[in-house]
């Protein structure tokens, strides 16, 4: 089975994806995401390979031991708030950036990016068409 | 190589989304949006020279390969890191990332080829130069009437 | 696995863009562009791009079908074809040949539509037409008055060539989205465009100049226009004089209409028609672009001549980068109306009251007793079926129950015949009130060849075979005729086509052999040696005198106006994502998915006043009926007036019957409504 280290996994699915069993069950509500690791008997540790962050383990099986489960409260986007992803992966996004960048970004939701995206690049276009219009 | 976009061109008609759904297997890389009512624009990967989704993708799924950033689905685990990594927001995870490949193993991106308004280019001169020649010929005639 | 990549012209709008459909294992796997291609030059809107996704839907009619009580009985091609035979030959012995009435189809093939027409000639009946009716029959009317010859004078890439482009009642950004890639190459060699519509769009958004009109208006508009240009001296006299008819009489007919008597019509400011005059009037060449804007009124023919005058006045016409181009709606709607799919003309425009047009065909088609037109134009059967005047009819791949005006009397008119035949791809709303179905091939199902709005006629090959036992239009229309005793003997397309070389003046050098080559080729094409015509009227007209006519029209306002109880104006037109009646793009899942419901824009200011916020779903009600629509609210459409896209079936529940006193087009384009909040 698979021992988790809460302090590590920062909820981003990886391991509920890759699992051939479908073993690693998630809930994701408006607030929160929730992983569950199911009691696992297979010789497989797929999960644990491609963990980016290194926090699964595979360990014998221990009937008395509780199924591991991680919940993650979604963080609020800046501009629209809406909750939208664990806030342990959007720091783990902030660190890994180019140093030449800004990183204030990652913490408005990728609808928000998209529509400031489009505000940019049509200004100047949006407004030579309202002047015509006036 | 990547896409750049004339503004002033664009209609809206959605048929880079379209096409683009149409050979990635129902899932498109391409989302327009409207501002306004009055432009609109196709989003997309810009193939960033210093890749922020390449540089969050710990399983090397996402990397740079000369000018394009590429993509190995293969390696690709679907947690998500890039799509938060993307400052567009053009970068989607279902299960799996899924994100420009610059229609690879085609003449030219699709959504180039299909745009009615020829509004796409994978080459910037060419648009930049469609550009300058219509301001220089508007300030010729003393301004747009 | 081989794939093979077959050469298809695009099923939706008029532009006639051309890809290769490719086939494997006898599938229609994907499409490939075609970068040579004329129009598109290898591009395609969305439409075209989702345009496989009809060859092998789900809901395709797979089987012929006759109704039962409790719904539809698949049955035999044989026994199919009997209870046509039976249906039809019974309402023509009881009744005599013209109480049936046959409706061609603007998106079946050249070859399709001669047949259908002499099919009907042939049984009798004057009534046979197509639903250019509700597109363009002003163009056919209006244009053949006045410059003898009904279809865009230039070809789409010319616009590239044009210095100053007048768009008026056409949101092709949208309708006819390739050929903005021409307008904007226009664009950046310096033209200027004018945009004239009721509602800001997409195309708006490519103009200099936009006159934002009320519904309705379009005389009024281009009379002032005209006035400013006549003031002025911005007309070409020499043009005048040599080439044209009539200038005296509508100088005296401008000669009050002044800009500012337009502008309090019109509701635009009297000093952007002044500069759109000039514009037009003093460019060294200007191009007019129109489509249902246009057309859809009961001023339409007087529209469409207000176009041409302009053109005329100016001498912007015959000539690369002018002309007057009516962008036509369906793939084929120009040449159903070539082949003669229309109650006024036989094929190649020949008028139908002419005897001189029945002794012609009457030899050609070895048949004594042709019928004198013109019979009942497609709106006009309806009336004739609710009233007991027409007892059976043959709809071909055409909607009336949705693409009509007022469309809940439609259906109920469809019900009460006595015999009703359906031949589509799907089970449309028409083909719900049929006593029998016959299940037909989409276009990449068959070969043949269609005509684009430039006129240019070119061959479209077949990639995969029908779903079940479908058959070609073709093949069907062969059927039915036999069954009616006919001697319709017809192997293949190419043996119809030579048929049309024979009989159609316009098509006589078109033929199969040199359609194989890359283009296609633009009419009139009289001999197999002749390169076709891109542009019309170079050297004169085909009238009296060789001389194009200017012809006074005089303002009229719209049939409905508001009134207390309808305080709005809906007019209505089309959406990128979604053609016509929709029987196509409402299946297709890429495209309903991104445009799934009916809505209805109004201006915040108006909506504000109803308490109608953005989203709320909306009633619209007009005398004829009322629909539900989500209201989307927008600073692009005036205050008063409203639009909905005619794609989904409420819409033409709403609109009026008034038509045009000639061309017979009713006016989609301006109803009296009211609208509420649903709570």
């Amino acid at each position: 089975m698979i021992r988790v280290d809460p302090r590590l996994c920062i909820g981003c699915l990886s391991c509920s994806n890759v699992c051939p069993s479908q073993n690693i069950l998630r809930t994701e509500t408006a607030e929160e995401r929730r992983i569950r690791w199911k009691r696992c008997r297979e010789e497989c540790d797929l999960c644990v390979e491609l963990c980016p962050t290194e926090a699964l383990t595979l360990v014998p099986i221990d009937e008395s031991a509780p199924e591991p489960e991680v919940s993650f409260p979604l963080a609020g986007c800046r501009i629209c708030g809406r909750r939208y992803a664990p806030e342990p992966m959007l720091r783990r996004v902030e660190a890994a950036l180019p140093k030449s960048q800004t990183s204030e970004w990652v913490w408005d939701c990728p609808a928000c990016r998209r529509r400031a995206e489009a505000e940019r690049t049509t200004a100047e276009t949006v407004a030579a068409r309202r002047r015509r219009r006036v | 190589m990547a896409f750049y976009v004339d503004i002033t061109r664009c209609i809206g008609c959605r048929s880079c989304e379209v096409a683009c759904e149409r050979v990635h297997g129902g899932r498109g890389h391409v989302q327009v949006h409207f501002v306004e009512d009055s432009a609109s624009v196709p989003l997309f990967c810009h193939h960033c020279e210093e890749a922020s989704c390449a540089a969050a993708c710990f399983s090397g799924a996402l990397f740079k390969e000369d000018t394009r950033t590429a993509f190995d689905v293969e390696k690709c685990t679907g947690c998500g890191l890039c799509s938060l990594a993307c400052p567009f927001g053009v970068v989607w995870t279902d299960k799996i990332a899924h994100k420009c490949d610059l229609c690879d193993g085609r003449p030219e991106p699709t959504c180039v080829a299909t745009c009615p308004a020829d509004a796409l280019s994978t080459d910037l001169d060419h648009l930049s130069r469609r550009a300058r020649s219509r301001g220089a010929r508007a300030a010729a005639q003393g301004g747009r009437r | 696995m081989t794939k093979v990549l077959v050469p298809t012209i695009c099923p939706y709008c008029g532009a006639g863009c051309g890809f290769f459909v490719a086939v494997e294992r006898e599938r229609a796997v994907g499409i490939e562009q075609m970068p040579y291609h004329p129009v598109g030059e290898g591009a395609l809107c969305s439409k075209g791009n989702a345009s496989l996704e009809i060859l092998h839907h789900q809901e395709r009619l797979t089987s012929p079908l006759k109704r039962k009580d409790d719904g539809w009985a698949k049955i035999s091609w044989d026994e199919a074809v009997g209870l046509v035979a039976r249906g039809i030959g019974e309402a023509m012995r009881d009744y005599g040949p013209e109480k049936i009435a046959l409706l061609a189809s603007s998106k079946c093939t050249n070859e399709e539509n001669y047949l259908i027409q002499k099919l009907a000639r042939l049984l009798g009946t004057p009534h046979i037409d197509n639903c250019a009716r509700l597109c363009h029959a002003p163009s056919v009317v209006g244009l053949n008055r006045t410059l003898g010859a009904a279809g865009m004078t230039n070809p789409i890439p010319d616009i590239a060539n044009s210095r100053c482009i007048f768009i008026i009642g056409s949101n092709l950004a949208e309708n006819h989205p390739v050929v903005s890639r021409w307008i904007h190459r226009a664009k950046d060699a310096g033209a200027v465009v004018i945009v004239a519509d009721p509602r800001a769009t997409p195309t708006s958004w490519m103009a200099d100049i936009f006159l934002q009109l009320s519904p309705g208006t379009d005389v009024a508009l281009l009379k002032g226009i005209a006035h400013q240009i006549v003031k002025e001296g911005l007309i070409d006299r020499g043009y005048i004089a040599e080439r044209t008819r009539g200038f005296e009489e509508f100088e005296g007919s401008v000669g009050e209409f002044t800009p500012e008597m337009a502008a309090e019509i019109t509701g635009v400011p009297a000093e952007d028609i002044i500069r759109a005059a000039r514009a037009y009037a003093s460019s060294p060449a200007s191009m007019i672009l129109y489509s249902m804007g246009i057309t859809q009124h009961t001023t339409g023919t007087d529209n469409v001549q207000a176009v041409s005058n302009l053109a005329l006045i100016t001498g912007h016409i015959g000539r690369a980068g002018t002309g007057v181009m009516p962008l036509r709606g369906q793939n084929n709607v120009q040449g159903a109306c070539d082949m003669g799919a229309l109650v006024e003309f036989y094929p190649g425009y020949r008028r139908a009251d002419d005897p001189g047009t029945i002794d012609l065909f009457s030899t050609a088609w070895e048949a004594p007793a042709l019928p004198t037109g013109p019979g009942l134009t497609a709106t006009e059967m309806i009336g004739a079926a609710a009233s007991g005047d027409i007892r059976a009819m043959y709809i071909v791949g055409e909607d009336p129950a949705n693409s009509d005006p007022s469309s809940l009397s439609v259906k109920r008119a469809l019900e009460g015949l006595d015999f009703l035949v359906v031949q589509d791809i799907f089970m449309t709303a028409t083909a719900l009130v049929a006593d029998v179905v016959l299940p037909a091939a989409a276009w990449a199902e068959k070969e043949g060849s269609f005509t684009n709005t430039e006129r240019r006629v070119q061959w479209s090959s077949k990639a995969v075979e029908p779903p079940g036992s479908a058959l070609p239009d073709l093949e069907i229309i062969c059927l039915v005729a036999r069954s009616l005793g006919l001697d319709f003997d017809y192997p293949d397309a190419a043996s119809v086509l030579a048929e049309i070389n024979r009989t159609v003046p316009q098509y006589a050098g078109i033929t199969r052999e040199r359609l194989g080559k890359e283009g296609g080729l633009v009419w009139p094409c009289p001999s197999c040696d002749h390169p076709g015509t891109p542009i019309l009227h170079s050297s004169g007209f085909r009238l009296a005198d060789g001389r194009g006519s200017i012809v006074p029209v005089h303002y009229r306002p719209a049939a409905e106006g508001e009134s207390l109880e309808y305080p709005f104006l809906l007019t209505t037109g089309r959406i990128a994502l979604h053609h016509n009646a929709g029987s196509m793009t409402r299946r297709s899942p890429s495209l309903i998915g991104r445009a799934p419901d009916l809505f209805v824009e109004i201006n915040p200011a108006d909506a504000e006043k109803l308490g109608i916020d953005d989203g709320d779903l909306v009633a619209v009600s007009t005398e004829r009926g009322e629909t539900e629509a989500a209201a989307r609210l927008t600073e692009g459409i005036k205050r008063g007036v409203v639009f909905m896209p005619f794609h989904f079936p409420g819409t033409n529940i709403l609109t009026t019957e008034a038509a045009d006193p000639e061309a017979r087009i009713p006016e989609f384009k301006v109803s009296a409504c009211r609208i509420a909040r649903r709570d």
